[in-house]
């Protein structure tokens, strides 16, 4: 991992094509994907329904086969990757498990596989102080049913964090949520990857949340899935909700959106 | 318990509204001793009353209609015996009713527990091949079919004069339940929860202890309460028809065949009570297991 981040390079796709066979017709999910990401950096993937977005996260985290090409995920692949725990995946629902307290519920993925505990994941009482720093201080021995949807996303948010993979996958983490806890959300997440300086990849549907996030926001065409434009965000950071209304912001929103237009045309 | 809690909040003349009480006091009467003024206002107190006694409402019903029906009526005790004779009866000899208690029950739970590991046992494998599943669903539907009460006197014959014909009756009744909620529990699991541990490489093993079998637990719990009254019905189906010399369905059917009215009549209460314990012993597990489960939270 150390030798990844001296690379620059955490995560790199050199022609990744991917095939659904259907009964009766065969889609062509993603058509030769090229993609850099540096370690530490924040991605966007934005496009419209069926175009690719959550099956490529799903190939760089190793959870579907593809059929050519070659994926490097944290200097190995993505099995390899997954097995020694080098990624951690945060899924559209929080896929908190009811039985478990919030306390125990951010230590799951730590106490998975445990023969190859990541080194870098959080001890007990780091754990314990991000729950606090997302407000759930008070709720650590709750369980999932006695908190709101937006407590019950930032749990999931934390557990993706506690277990320190230095490559985060994000598929629509906040899409369930209303638009004000939604745009909360956002900031709390780069709050607390500022902290952890990882690298990121954020399935979106959302043109906001794409920018406010990302490092570069990359859209996504269906049929065949592909990469058809990559948006450079130059908002400074820290990023704060004052970001906005910066007009800078307002031209990077146009950009993409005219982008997805052309894509959806 | 709860729409106490809930109607008492919303309620105007609650005590705890401070200046509701300040009225009260200042409405009583010179010269009247504090201490005669109610704690809470009556309206609500008969409330509180009522709920508590609302248990017990049906069954007093129940039992003294039917003590006033005999009494009345006059129905010979052999037609229908009075509660309270049967009651007295049960009362007298509870020797006799304590022993075949006792082996009505050692076949009820080892029946319920052999039922349950056999139906945990078979819905695991289901659970993790679509073979298995796709080829065991048949049996099981020829099972539910089948009136399986018709297999005691099969397993006489297999094993005999003892307690293990009665034992596989209450075991087969409880399969059924058991197995097809069981196959639920592990099968219809969260696809989120089933990702995110496949993205650490967890192991079938550890899915299945972490998330599948903690999940199946309330429809374990649901099937439980069915199957705690089908291990009864099963001991006592199997002492009737699978020969025995003892339990409360051979008492009940010797009373029968004897015209012994007050035995048969007891038998039946202490059966009934038996299965009331056992729902009452399993819901206060389940209050305790199930705690993060939607199920508990009565105070919402």
């Amino acid at each position: 991992m150390r030798s990844v981040r001296e690379a620059g390079a955490a995560v790199t796709l050199r022609g990744v094509s991917k095939w659904f066979i259907g009964r009766n017709d065969q889609t062509h999910a993603l058509s030769s994907v090229d993609l850099d990401v540096a370690a530490g950096e924040f991605v966007s993937v934005i496009g419209p329904s069926g175009c690719g977005k959550s099956t490529l996260l799903r190939v760089v985290g190793g959870l579907v086969p593809y059929e050519s090409g070659t994926v490097n995920v944290a200097g190995t692949t993505p099995a390899q990757a997954r097995r020694t725990k080098q990624l951690s995946f945060t899924p559209q629902t929080p896929a908190l498990l009811p039985w478990r307290t919030v306390r125990r519920n951010v230590r799951l993925l730590r106490e998975l596989n445990s023969r190859r505990a990541a080194g870098e994941s959080l001890s007990e009482s780091e754990a314990v102080a991000l729950l606090e720093t997302v407000g759930l201080g008070d709720f650590l021995d709750s369980f999932p049913n006695e908190l709101s949807g937006g407590m019950q996303q930032r749990v999931s948010l934390v557990r993706g964090f506690v277990l320190g993979a230095p490559v985060m996958l994000m598929d629509e983490p906040f899409s369930a949520l209303d638009e004000i806890t939604r745009n909360e959300m956002r900031y709390l997440l780069l709050d607390l990857w500022a902290r952890t300086s990882k690298t990121v990849i954020f399935v979106t549907h959302s043109i906001p949340e794409a920018v406010i996030l990302a490092d570069r926001v990359l859209v996504m065409a269906r049929r065949p899935g592909r990469v058809v434009w990559t948006e450079s965000i130059e908002l400074p950071r820290p990023r704060e909700i004052s970001i906005q209304d910066d007009p800078q912001y307002l031209e990077h929103v146009r950009r993409v959106r005219n982008a997805l237009h052309e894509v959806s045309a | 318990m709860s729409d106490l809690e809930i109607t008492g909040a919303g309620d105007p003349g609650s005590d705890s509204d401070p200046l509701r009480s300040l009225a009260d006091d200042n409405r009583r009467p010179a010269g009247l001793p504090a201490e005669e003024q109610a704690p809470a206002p009556p309206r609500q107190l008969v409330r509180r009353l009522a709920i508590l006694v609302a248990p017990a409402v049906g069954l007093v019903l129940i039992f003294g209609l039917w003590e006033l029906y005999v009494q009345a009526t006059g129905v010979r005790p052999i037609t229908l015996p009075p509660p309270s004779r049967i009651l007295r009866h049960v009362v007298e000899e509870p020797g006799f009713y304590w022993e075949h208690s006792w082996i009505t029950m050692q076949e009820a739970a080892l029946g319920f527990w052999l039922g349950f590991a056999a139906a945990l046992t078979v819905a695991t494998f289901m659970a993790h091949s679509r073979f298995v599943e796709r080829s065991t669903i048949p049996v099981i539907v020829l099972l539910q079919s089948t009136p399986v009460a018709v297999l005691a006197p099969v397993f006489l014959i297999w094993f005999g004069f003892n307690i293990w014909p009665k034992v596989l009756v209450a075991a087969v009744f409880c399969f059924i339940p058991f197995v097809m909620n069981a196959f639920t529990g592990l099968r219809a699991i969260d696809e989120g929860a089933y990702e995110l541990m496949r993205s650490v490489s967890s192991s079938r093993w550890e899915i299945f202890w972490k998330l599948r079998l903690p999940h199946s637990m309330p429809y374990l719990f649901s099937s439980a309460r069915i199957c705690l009254g089908l291990a009864l019905v099963g001991a006592v189906i199997g002492e009737m028809f699978a020969g025995s010399t003892g339990g409360l369905g051979n008492t009940a059917r010797v009373g029968q065949t004897r015209l012994l009215v007050d035995q048969l009549w007891g038998s039946i209460f202490v059966l009934a009570l038996i299965g009331v314990l056992a729902n009452l012993f399993l819901a206060a597990v389940e209050a305790r297991v199930l705690r993060w489960h939607s199920s508990q939270n009565v105070r919402r």
